[in-house]
């Protein structure tokens, strides 16, 4: 009989009203995938943060290989080999990545270190000079920078919460091959996510949450529906995304266009390279390619975060190319932010102020009581501060932008990114439903399922430039098309 | 060997709000026991003084200066721009006053002449914290460096014009000038050297100061701020502009509380350090006491009052320590209130 080498015995969070986890016993295998399966707020990120140090359990206690213990900080799980790969990478924006390395491992950081590194990037297939700042580097980047540091460290458990989720797709793949190569070595992993079918492909145990507590754990062979069931329960949601009767309109007048953009990155390189772009209003374009290819940038300088060198971006036909950001968002121009928790909302307001400042005018209750019904926002108390919220309910937050206002064009960075299967359509829809009313949808992108669900035209970008466009009826059939130019261009 | 972690926890808002009063309490107890230790006076004395400071009606000469600048410098570290000038911004508020009561016509005009004082206290107050903010704005120099340093150039500017150009005719040579008119002087409560009018206006400002904070949309984006500019800047507020306003409120506010004093208290401009005393100091550590809310500030400052009257109250006939004592229990409430924060917020865990 094999001995598992972690089990929780009774966890109970709480955060002030809210529970978070109520008696959650789960065990996990040495040489294991256990899924850790639930919906936005369901406790997934909870349960991770108190197996690894960052929350202290109200009730309850873990065992490691037999001994029960209760982490107090995340230095004393690493040193049981428990480590956390988290949805928010966990660096220090003002040190390279090399530094970021060291710092965490505890060691300086050497010629060897430098060349362990190298060599682990190469294995996941990622060009990165190490020597960059990390404030240079775009969430996704982030991202598997994250994913690479904790590798470094040869886990025993590895805990990953939804950060391979949005990587991507050749990326991830090469990611997942190496969370079974762990597995292959004995180690186990705890793999937080809330997609079905990627929980499907990778586990050999499957542990759903429902509002904080384990509603069942299934073996090998679980089909999707007996998941979904677990996962939601019987609620009854919307699965297909509703089309927009856009498709193939007569050409409109373009609300926002785009004109031979050069935009620099932090290091004087251009990230975007002579880009021209037109969205008409009730069309949504979709610009994919993978993270670090300009997608940023481009957002961030039609938004007006980020300086135009050259070329010039129009607003209803009004150049706003050296308008402030907020000159712009005042004449109807919305934008969603990659990072939910830095750009898309204020972490320390809550709920109700947060939806009352996306709207230029006064935002009755009533209105604000739909909003938090229609997105689901957990809890849905408004007068909770945003930083008690769950990734997914944070993002669902800076969503509600879109329902509190009517834009005249949207740009929108992986809108979809955090959120789970029921919240993704209604993200997805939102959109749909602003551009039949008229807006202009720019959506960016990293994922192409999404980019092909939702648009009227499809621009893949490579180094800065847009290097093909498809559109048409039938975007679906472009798919492999698209997957190869997104990677070889 | 026991190890000791900290861990991060979250208690019931109940249980917050007796920590607090508990270090309230714990302050009482410490100040009167340091009081009594410095000024050698025995303990139930000093406990009876204390008890006499907190009805003591001379509380309101220290919340009528330090209430507004520290509701200022709420507003100012709400929105992350760090103005540790306040002390500046109020003597340069009392050189604006001066300036407006004895060298202009209107300083002679009853009714008048306080308002524009005043008016003009806060104006100035405003322009003194104004070149730092557009130092970080434009150039990106830190703010607090900035502001503190104009403390100092502050002080100097008025031991210039009080040993200089404005020096008095009738002053035998002191450092002051002249007393400004009669009509320009805010009337003081009879046997008080405080003004009912200027306690008035001050609980006034902490009202309108949450007000502005928490029910409008300004004030809730200038909170915003604190947790980042680009969120603001995408709820279509300029970023910049909110930081200036944060910046120049404070500033006016601090201008207010010196030309107050000034038009009060003073009724003359003395050297710069006399006329600030600090209380610009003081009142960073009140806006933190007070949890950065106005309202809180209200009670906080009364009580930071209360404190300062016990530790003058002893020292009538000993040797003048005079606000090095204050200063220090004022300094030791801060760390434990502090203390208290963290505390609550986090715990430790022995093993």
């Amino acid at each position: 009989m094999r001995k598992p080498f972690l089990q929780t015995v009774n966890l109970c969070k709480r955060f002030g009203d809210v529970i978070a986890l109520s008696d959650v016993s789960l065990d996990v295998y040495p040489g294991e995938v256990l899924i850790v399966l639930g919906e936005n707020g369901s406790g997934k990120s909870t349960l991770a943060k108190i197996l690894y140090g960052l929350y202290f359990p109200d009730k309850g206690y873990i065992k490691v290989e037999g001994i029960s213990i209760v982490f107090s900080s995340p230095m004393e799980a690493k040193r049981k080999g428990i480590f956390l790969v988290s949805q928010r990478p966990q660096l220090i924006d003002d040190m390279t990545i090399l530094e970021n390395v060291a710092m965490f491992l505890g060691e300086p950081p050497s010629r060897d270190l430098r060349k362990r590194l190298y060599a682990l990037l190469n294995e996941l297939g990622i060009t990165v000079d190490i020597d960059r700042g990390v404030h240079t580097l775009s969430y996704t980047e982030k991202q598997f920078v994250d994913l690479a540091k904790v590798l470094m460290a040869r886990p025993r458990l590895l805990i990953v919460d939804e950060a391979a989720t949005y990587l991507p797709r050749e990326l991830k793949q090469r990611f997942l091959n190496i969370v079974k190569g762990l597995r292959a070595k004995g180690s186990s992993v705890m793999y937080i996510t809330h997609k079905i079918g990627e929980a499907i492909e990778m586990g050999d145990r499957f542990a759903v949450l429902r509002r904080g507590s384990v509603v069942g754990v299934f073996g090998l062979g679980v089909d999707a529906s007996t998941l979904r069931q677990a996962m939601f329960g019987s609620e009854e949601y919307l699965t297909r995304i509703a089309k927009g009767f856009t498709q193939g309109a007569p050409q409109k007048p373009a609300a926002l266009s785009v004109e031979n953009l050069l935009v620099f990155d932090e290091y004087g390189k251009p990230a975007v390279n002579g880009v021209t772009l037109t969205v008409g209003a009730g069309e949504i374009v979709t610009i994919v390619g993978i993270a670090g290819n300009g997608q940023k940038e481009l957002g961030e300088a039609v938004v007006g975060l980020r300086r135009v060198s050259r070329g010039r971006v129009r607003l209803n036909g009004v150049d706003v190319t050296h308008m402030p950001a907020c000159e712009r968002v005042r004449r109807g121009l919305v934008y969603v932010p990659e990072d939910p928790f830095r750009e898309g909302v204020a972490m320390g307001l809550t709920i109700a102020e947060n939806m009352k400042l996306f709207s230029q005018t006064k935002v009755s209750r009533e209105l604000l009581e739909t909003v938090t019904r229609k997105l689901d926002v957990r809890p849905s108390n408004p007068l909770v501060a945003v930083a008690k919220l769950s990734g997914g309910n944070v993002q669902k937050v800076s969503l509600s932008r879109l329902l509190l206002t009517t834009p005249k064009a949207v740009v929108a960075y992986s809108p979809t990114r955090m959120l789970d299967e029921k919240s993704r359509v209604l993200a997805l829809n939102m959109l749909q439903r602003l551009a039949d009313a008229g807006s202009a949808v720019l959506l960016l992108s990293e994922d192409l399922e999404e980019a092909l669900h939702a648009s009227t035209r499809v621009c893949v970008m490579v180094s800065g430039r847009i290097v093909r466009v498809f559109e048409g009826p039938d975007l679906e059939g472009y798919r492999e098309v698209i997957e190869r130019v997104m990677v070889h261009a | 060997m026991p190890r000791v972690a900290i861990v991060r926890r979250e208690l019931p808002m109940a249980m917050s709000a007796l920590a607090k009063v508990f270090v309230i309490l714990l302050g009482m107890l410490i100040a009167v026991a340091l009081v009594s230790t410095v000024t050698r006076t025995r303990i139930d004395i000093a406990f009876a003084t204390l008890l006499q400071s907190l009805v003591n009606l001379n509380v309101f000469v220290y919340i009528s200066t330090l209430l507004p600048i520290a509701v200022g410098l709420c507003i100012a570290f709400s929105a992350n721009a760090w103005n540790l000038g306040a002390e500046g911004q109020l003597v340069m508020g009392a050189v604006g006053a001066t300036f407006a009561a004895l060298y202009t016509p209107l300083g002679s005009q009853e009714i008048v002449a306080p308002v524009v004082s005043i008016i003009f206290a806060a104006l100035l107050g405003a322009l003194w914290a104004l070149p730092a903010a557009l130092l970080k704005m434009f150039r990106g120099v830190n703010e607090a460096l900035t502001t503190l340093l104009m403390n100092f150039i502050a002080y100097y500017t008025t031991n210039y014009l009080v040993k200089g150009p404005w020096r008095g005719r009738a002053v035998y040579g002191y450092p002051t000038t002249d007393m400004v008119p009669r009509q320009a002087r805010i009337p003081m409560a009879p046997g008080y050297s405080f003004s009912w009018y200027v306690v008035a206006a001050c609980i006034a400002i902490a009202l309108l100061a949450y007000l502005f904070l928490y029910k409008t949309r300004l004030g809730a984006a200038l909170r915003a701020l604190g947790s980042s500019p680009r969120f603001v800047e995408l709820i279509g507020v300029s970023s910049r502009r909110l930081y200036l306003i944060a910046f120049l409120l404070s500033g006016a506010l601090a201008g207010f509380a010196g030309g107050v004093k000034l038009l009060v208290y003073h009724g003359k401009l003395v050297e710069g350090p006399i006329v600030g005393s600090g209380y610009g100091f003081t009142a960073i550590m009140l806006a933190w006491l007070g949890g950065l809310n106005p309202l809180l500030l209200i009670p906080a400052s009364y009580y930071t009052a209360a404190l300062y009257i016990l530790s003058f109250g002893l020292q009538i006939g000993s040797a003048a320590i005079g606000d090095a004592l204050a200063n220090t229990i004022v300094g030791s409430l801060l760390t434990l209130a502090l203390l208290a924060d963290f505390l609550t917020r986090y715990k430790l865990v022995l093993r």
